[in-house]
Order: C-alpha cells, then structure tokens, then sequence
C-alpha cells in the first residue's frame, strides 16, 4: 500500500500541488447489541479507502475513495489538486508550512494487547454481554428496558506525504457498556449505565472492577437507587464534578476552544490569549495522543492524520493558557511547536484540529477532603454528553448525583443538566482530588462539523467549583 | 456514474449480488442495500478556504435463518467488496446462536412511491460556484454592521442513489439529490460574543444565496448588549421556527418511532386515540412530498413511502415503522425505514442497519400572526430562536428537558424589549403540547426534515 500511496503523492505534486497526503485506512468495526433478550444488532463494518489532501500556498483540496485501485487513487490526487488551486485563488488567509524531517513508524507505535479481539470469536463477545445484561437484571422488578452493548474497531492506518514519511501503525478501541431504564411507581422512567471503553485488548474485561458483572451491576444498582432520587433544584451551587464529567468539560467546554483552526479566524474567545490567567491554579488542561493506558486509561494515539507524531500539550497551566492544539498550518502561522492534532473520522473527510485525550490535570485532594471543600451543594456524576457555542457556553447532562450538606451526602438526585460559561467557570475551580481517571470508547464520540463519530479520551479528577448553574424544576 | 442511469446501474450490481448470496446458502434469506453519493463542498471562514470532493460508496447485507440475522458492511459497491459483506453476513449467521425474537424477515415486495423532483442544474454545481456563493454570503454579512466580525459561509451540491435487493423479490431503489448553504455569524462587542445563522436548502431548485447573509449578520447584532434576566419562574416561552422544529423532532419525532414503541420506552405506547396535545395541533409525516428532502420511491429497506398521519386535531393518530418494528408491533410497514438517521443524517448510512426515522413532519399551521402570539402576552414572557443548547440531549422515556437558549429576548407587554444572556428552560415536553397556547400562521421548511410553525407554551420554568 505504500507504494500506491507514494504514486499519489507523486502524481498529486505533478498537477501542482506543493504538498501532500496520502492516507489509507483498512479498518474493521464490530458492533453487537441486545436488548432486553433481543439480539438487535450484530454487525461487521469494513471501511477501506484512500484519502488525499493536497496543499497549493498553503491552501487544502481534499478528495477521497473507497476503491484502492491506482487509476481510482490517481483520480482523487488529481481532484484534490484542482480544489486546492480553486480554494487558493480565493483564499485571503493561508496557512502554508514548511516540510520537515521524514517521519517512519515503528513497530512499537502499536499498543499491544494480550488479547486482541481480531482473535477471539464472536461468541467470546456475545457472552460478554449478556453476562452484563443478567447481573444488571438482578437489580428489581422496576427495570423496563436494559441494554448491553459491545464494540470494537481496529486496523491498520497508513500514510504517506510530501516529507517522505511512511507512517504505518494499528488502531484499537474496545468498549463494553450496559444501559438500564427503570420506573418508579409514579410512572417516570429513570436510568442508570456504566461501561469500559479504550485502547485495551479483551483482557480487560477480566480486571475485577471491568468484568461485565461488575458493568452491569453498576448499571443496574445506579438505576434502582435513581427510583428514589430527587429532582436536583434549580439554580447556582457549589459542585463536585466526578471524573468522567470533569473530562466532557475539559473536552466540550475548553478544548475545542483551543483547537488552532477557531483561533487562526478569531473564532474562539481563546484567540490572542496566550499568556492570560483564564482560572484558579487548579486549573490544569492537558491533551495527549500517549498516555498511560493502563494506570489512567484512555486512548492510543501515536500520530495524528498528517502524520504529525503526537505529543503532550499542556493547554491551560494552572490557570494561564499556554497552547493551541495545532495541524501543521496553524502551527506554522502562530509559531507554536507542532500537537499532532489533525484528525479525520475517517477517510471519506480530510484531517482538522481535533483533541487526542484532553484532561483536567489531578490535584491533591482526598475525596473526602473534596466533599469538605464542597459543604454544601451538588455532587454532579457521569453524562450523557452536552453542547457548547463558540463563546464558550455549554450544557451538560449529569446522568446522576447527590445533594451534599456540610460535606455529607444527604440523597441521590435525577439526571440535570449543567449549563454556564467554561471561561467564567475555570475561575471558579477550588481544587481537584488526586485520582486521574480517562474514559474512551467506541459507542458515542466528538462531533465537530459533519464529522461524527471521532474516537477521542476525556477525563480528570473529582473537581470542586464555586457556583455552576444547575437545571431541573424551578421552586423544587 | 451518471445521474441518469445511476438507478438501473445500483438495480444491476445488487441483483448480481443477490443471486451471489444465494448461490452461497439457499437456506438463508438475504438483502444486499447499496449506496451511492457524490458530494462537493467548499467552505470559507475568515478568509480560510477548504473544498471537497467525493463520491461516497458503500454497500451493506444481511443475512437471515430463522431468526438469526448477522449485518456486514463495507465501503465500496464493486462485486468484491459485496461479496464481502455477504460472507462477513452469513459468517454471523452460521457461526452463533443468539436470536432475535422479533425478526421476521425482510421487507415484502410493494409498488414503490415516487422520488422526489430534482433539478438538474444542480448536477453543474462545482466548486468555483460554492466558493463564489460563500464569498457573497461573507460580503453581504460584514457590509451590515461592523461587529458582525466572525463569518463563514459554506455551500454544497450533492446527487446519489440507492438500491435494495432482496430473497423476497424487492428490487427497488431511488434517486435524490439536493443542495444548500449555510452562513454564520459572530458578532463581537467587547468581550460579548453572540452567533447566529441562516440558510436555504433545496431539491427543486439551485439554493438562494441573496439575503442570507444580512440576516444572519442583523440577527446576531441584535443580541448584542444582553441583559441578565434575573428571573427564576414558570413563564410563557416563545418558540420561533427553528427551536420549535427542534422541539418536535426531539420529542415526538423520537418517541413515535418504533423502536421505542416496541420496547416500551416510549411514554405514547398506549395512548393511540388519545388526547396528546391541543386539539389545533395536528402532524403528518410525508415521505411522498415532492420537495421534501426526505421523500423516495421506497425507504432503505424498498418498501414504498407515503403519507403517515402522527396527530389529528390533538389525537394521537399512529407511530411510525419499518418492517422490523412494524412486524413486532403487529402491523403494516409506514414505509420509514432509513439507515444512519433521519433529521442529521450519516455520511456513510449503508454502516447502520435499517432503523426508523421519519421522512418529513409536517406541523398544521395556526391561526395567529407571530406578531398576534407576542401581543397577547401581558406580564413577561422569553423568546428564543436558534439551536438551543442541550435540545437533543434529552429523555425520549420522560420527556423532560433542560435547554439553554442563547438567543433569547425578553418580551413584556406585548413587545419584545430587548436581548436577554442566555437562559435556561425546563419542563416536560409532552406536558408542554397540552399547554400550547400560540401555533404560529408561517410555516417554514428547515434542513431537518420538519415544516412548522412558531409555538407559544405556558409552563415551563425559565432560569436567568
């Protein structure tokens, strides 16, 4: 494959163009699904094709396709050439770079894994499911609706370009989660989920707290507990945000305001903030394509999709931002080291400024050390996602949490959302527990554009915030 | 691939590939789905430019014996990369045991519907004129104001097809095509930052790009200088088009689907002939209208589209099916099959199986002016416009919801006084179609595959 790939960049740079990626990604994607005792979906995706961006005074063509033949491959290098002269003949900000040292991989770029799941049937992941799926059936009569869902994608991923790089490694993510829908007698339906997802081989699910009992009892017992929580009242309070929900607003909230393509257009509220104390000193956002798997978890990510090798970007430093999370041209315009930020969701779109593993760095406290910080407000876990604007407004979904009174936890409350500005928040971070947690997964992923699902890791510690806006029922 | 002869030609490669599949096992039962769509794209944002150019391919199959069903997929619609999927398929089938109760086979064959109208122009649709279209979106927004300061304008053209074959003598598929643009813009004043956006979206004709940009450009000017509202309390709300679409499309556009329905997940499973809303509110879904962007000859699965009456007059009329759910539930297909979504949908769909969606809510029109719905409020209501934040992040099961609506105004009086910082509003959205007190005369079409009017609701709680 290489050696087509080289033929297209080749090809490419004869039509013109002054330089030049070539990407192919021979990727395979497992989905199984049950829910309830149905077996919804058991699914095998292929995804195989070449993906070419060409750059003419620093302005990107991009074209793409699915059948690797060579005339087919040669067609797009060319496509991608005349969109990149179109594009440049328009274009008033340009973003060029200068080639740099070749990149080649080495075997070691590859995570390896016990138990990689291209070598285990498709029974060995059945079973997994439905084991989750019975113990959380365990938890009561009130249980609607349970879902157990298994996934994996994994592949070889190849790029060549303009440097003379020869980039080869293999993508891995693997994700078991387990959804249940309870309700309570006055007919509302409440919910209560737990999963395992990242760069891991199947041993993970072995691991005492990551076997599919320990998911699916977490999922059922957190459902049955919601049967008699409370509506969260509305309103400012202090809050505890566990580790997962700590990653959404590292992720959602901050980090795609400091991913390089806002900044170059002055879309983000970011731009021309380097330098400038954004929060307290607890405040610390890191991303990173290399992480600790196995203490912290997350996802493996050696290089990004321009074959940038990726690095640890310290973004906010203790409350003073410091970096963008760049592509090779907007690192280039704003004179800041390379990220390896720029990622395609897959081969059918060019590569942007994406985050790799973004999260709040740990702090020093105990939890329990944590919950006194707090006194009295709202202990905020998980979620089910959230939106942001470019100004830095989100809402989040906490899936659950609890009403803490002087640092003791009173009762469980329903899901509620979360909303307000990141960049008045991050002023108001008290301090973070010292566990670092990252979670990752194939089920859900970051949307930005129309490219949707991206694979990416967020986390964090347990953080304690002055004052985030909760919703739910006014005067409850 | 032409655009004229791309139907017969997917017809061709997926009867080939069914006849493969059976050759393989006669005892399975088979549907090869096939997928074709040439997109062109170019977007500029503050003077950086990026086009795209492609041609998305794809194929999926499903394999059956009895109940067990396997799903494989893969990109490209060359004979190896279906007959991959069909080995991949029955490779599911053959090799586990688990089962899915409801399945009862693929779809029947039925005499399609019809496409929708396309207009060819929009098959000469390149690059230098999306670029061209962005470019006069961009000027026309920044000559409005001066802090209308962040804009990007995007345009696109795209054509495809797809076929369907199966062991039951579906063989159908269906041509579409459409293109749009989009502007956005960010207007700055100090360190308040306020965004809006306009569009036009079309089958039937190339997009309209004059006026866009002004609108956007005055929208997002005159969110500036916001007020706190300072209010915590249940108030009237005011929900302009686009929130009101996402309003439906996010409640019942979800819980009236089948999947829910069958699994019990949905709060209308029982309440078919029932009073669910106002008795001026009535929906239909119309997979047979000629503009609407959601309207073929058959669904993804090849039963034909056609019109699907959700609420009549307040009642709860029907839910909505493909022939999965629909067989489950103990009834005819709707013909709503899709595969990737429905309001936002995939770029790559032959990677999901057939799920339900609906094709295009059509929402009946009131009888007030929107300028009738803001008179008649006397104390203080909030009105909003553009894309809540969280709209979608929402319990189909309860139906309640918190959004934030940063594009809000206060209304007193009868008159919308002026910018408000963005608010949060919760309640119940099934609760909230019973306490409808304004449907909006104007009726707009959006992107979403949803015509509506404005809607007024009492109710909900409104945090400042």
């Amino acid at each position: 494959m290489f050696d087509k790939l080289q033929q297209s960049v080749d090809a490419a740079e004869k039509f013109g163009a002054d330089f030049v990626e070539a990407r192919y990604d021979d990727l395979t994607l497992r989905t199984l699904q049950r829910t309830d005792d149905i077996w919804k979906d058991i699914q095998i995706k292929s995804r195989m094709g070449v993906a070419i961006t060409s750059y003419v005074e620093g302005v990107s063509g991009f074209s793409f396709s699915a059948s690797s033949d060579t005339k087919d491959i040669l067609i797009a290098a060319e496509k991608s050439v005349k969109m990149a002269k179109a594009s440049a003949a328009v274009a008033s900000l340009k973003l060029p770079f200068e080639g740099r040292d070749p990149v080649t991989s080495k075997k070691s770029d590859t995570k390896s894994v016990k138990k990689h799941p291209r070598d285990f049937d498709l029974a060995y992941k059945t079973d997994l499911v439905n084991r989750s799926v019975e113990t959380a059936r365990e938890f009561g009569d009130s249980i609607r609706n349970i879902r157990g869902l298994y996934g994996e994608l994994y592949g070889p991923k190849y790029l060549v370009n303009s440097d003379g790089s020869r980039i080869e490694w293999n993508f891995l993510v693997t994700d078991l989660r387990c959804l249940v829908t309870s309700m309570t007698p006055s007919g509302d339906m409440v919910n209560g989920s737990e999963g395992k997802g990242g760069t891991y081989g199947l041993e993970i699910f072995d691991a005492k707290d990551t076997t599919p009992e320990s998911i699916g009892e977490a999922a059922g017992s957190r459902a049955k507990e919601q049967l008699k929580a409370k509506a969260c009242p509305a309103g400012k309070f202090r809050a505890m945000i566990e580790n997962r929900l700590t990653g959404v607003l590292a992720h959602e909230s901050f980090g795609h305001l400091s991913e390089a393509d806002f900044i170059v257009t002055g879309g983000s509220p970011l731009t021309d903030k380097i330098g400038v104390g954004l929060g307290t000193e607890h405040a610390t956002i890191i991303d990173g394509g290399k992480i600790d798997i196995e203490k912290y978890g997350g996802l493996w990510l050696p290089y990004d999709d321009q074959g940038t090798p990726t690095s640890k970007t310290t973004v906010l430093d203790n409350g003073t931002l410091r970096h963008y999370l760049h592509d090779r041209g907007t690192a280039t315009k704003l004179g800041q080291d390379p990220t390896g930020n720029s990622r395609a969701v897959n081969f059918v779109f060019p590569p942007i400024c994406r985050m790799t593993n973004t999260y709040f760095a740990p702090g020093d406290l105990t939890e329990d050390e944590a919950l006194e910080l707090l006194g009295t407000g709202v202990y905020a876990i998980q979620s089910s996602g959230g939106q942001v604007q470019g100004d830095g407004s989100f809402l989040f979904k906490a899936i659950r949490g609890y009403w803490v009174d002087k640092g003791e936890m009173q009762y469980p409350i329903r899901e509620v959302s979360l909303s307000g500005n990141i960049l008045e928040l991050l002023s108001k971070v008290e301090g973070g527990t010292k566990e670092l947690k990252i979670s990752s997964g194939y089920f859900g992923g970051c949307g930005k554009g129309d490219q949707y699902p991206l694979p990416t890791g967020l986390g964090g510690p347990k953080l304690v915030i002055d004052g985030v806006t909760f919703g739910g029922e006014a005067g409850a | 691939m032409e655009y004229d002869s791309l139907k017969d030609e997917l017809l061709s490669i997926a009867d080939t590939s069914l006849k493969y599949a059976t050759s393989l096992d006669s005892s399975a039962e088979f549907e090869v789905f096939l997928f074709f769509n040439s997109e062109t794209h170019a977007e500029i944002s503050q003077g950086v430019v990026k086009a795209k150019d492609g041609i998305t391919l794809g194929n999926a199959v499903r394999a059956a014996k009895g109940k067990r069903v396997g799903f494989a997929c893969a990109s490209g619609i060359a004979i190896e990369r279906v007959k991959l999927s069909v080995t991949e398929a029955l490779g599911i089938v053959n090799s586990i045991k688990v089962e899915d109760e409801r399945f009862q086979g693929f779809s029947d064959p039925s005499p399609p519907g019809k496409d929708g109208v396309f207009a060819e122009e929009i098959l000469e649709i390149d690059t230098d004129f999306l670029l061209k279209s962005s470019e006069a979106m961009i000027a026309e927004a920044k000559s409005v104001d001066e802090r209308a300061k962040i804009i990007s304008g995007e345009a696109s053209a795209s054509w495809g097809g797809y076929a369907v074959a199966n062991s039951r003598g579906v063989l159908q598929g269906s041509v579409f095509g459409d293109n749009g643009c989009v502007v956005q813009v960010q207007a700055i004043e100090g360190e308040e930052r306020r965004g809006a956006f306009e569009f036009d979206v079309a089958r039937d004709r190339v997009y309209k790009a004059d006026g866009l940009g002004r609108m956007a450009a005055e929208e997002a000017v005159s969110l500036l200088g916001a007020k706190k509202l300072d209010i915590t309390s249940k108030m009237r709300t005011l929900w302009t088009h686009i929130p009101a679409a996402l309003y439906v499309l996010s409640s019942l556009g979800q819980s009236v689907l089948g999947q829910p329905v069958v699994e019990g997940r949905s709060p209308l499973n029982d309440k078919i002939g029932e009073a669910i809303a106002k008795s001026d509110l009535t929906i239909v879904d119309n997979g047979q209208k000629p503009i609407g962007l959601g309207t073929h000859a058959v669904d993804q699965e090849g039963h034909p589209q056609r019109k699907n009456p959700i609420i009549e007059k307040g009642v709860l009329k029907g839910f909505l099916f493909n022939t999965y759910y629909a067989r489950a539930f103990g009834v005819e297909s709707t013909g709503n099959c899709a595969r990737g979504g429905g309001a936002f949908q995939s770029s790559n769909p032959y990677e999901s199986s057939p799920g339900v969606v609906t094709k295009w809510l059509e929402i009946s029109a009131g009888t007030k002016s929107e300028e009738d719905i803001i008179s008649e409020v006397d104390d203080k209501a909030v009105l909003i416009k553009g894309f809540p934040l969280g709209i979608f992040h929402t319990n189909v099961s309860t139906g309640e919801f918190s959004i934030v609506a940063g594009e809000a105004f206060l209304v007193e009086k009868g008159e919308v006084k002026y910018p408000i910082q963005p608010v949060s509003i919760a309640g119940n959205f099934y609760e909230g179609f019973k306490n409808l007190t304004g449907i909006s005369s104007e009726l707009r079409p959006l992107p979403w595959g949803i015509e509506n009017p404005m809607f007024a609701f009492d109710g909900f709680s409104v945090t400042g």
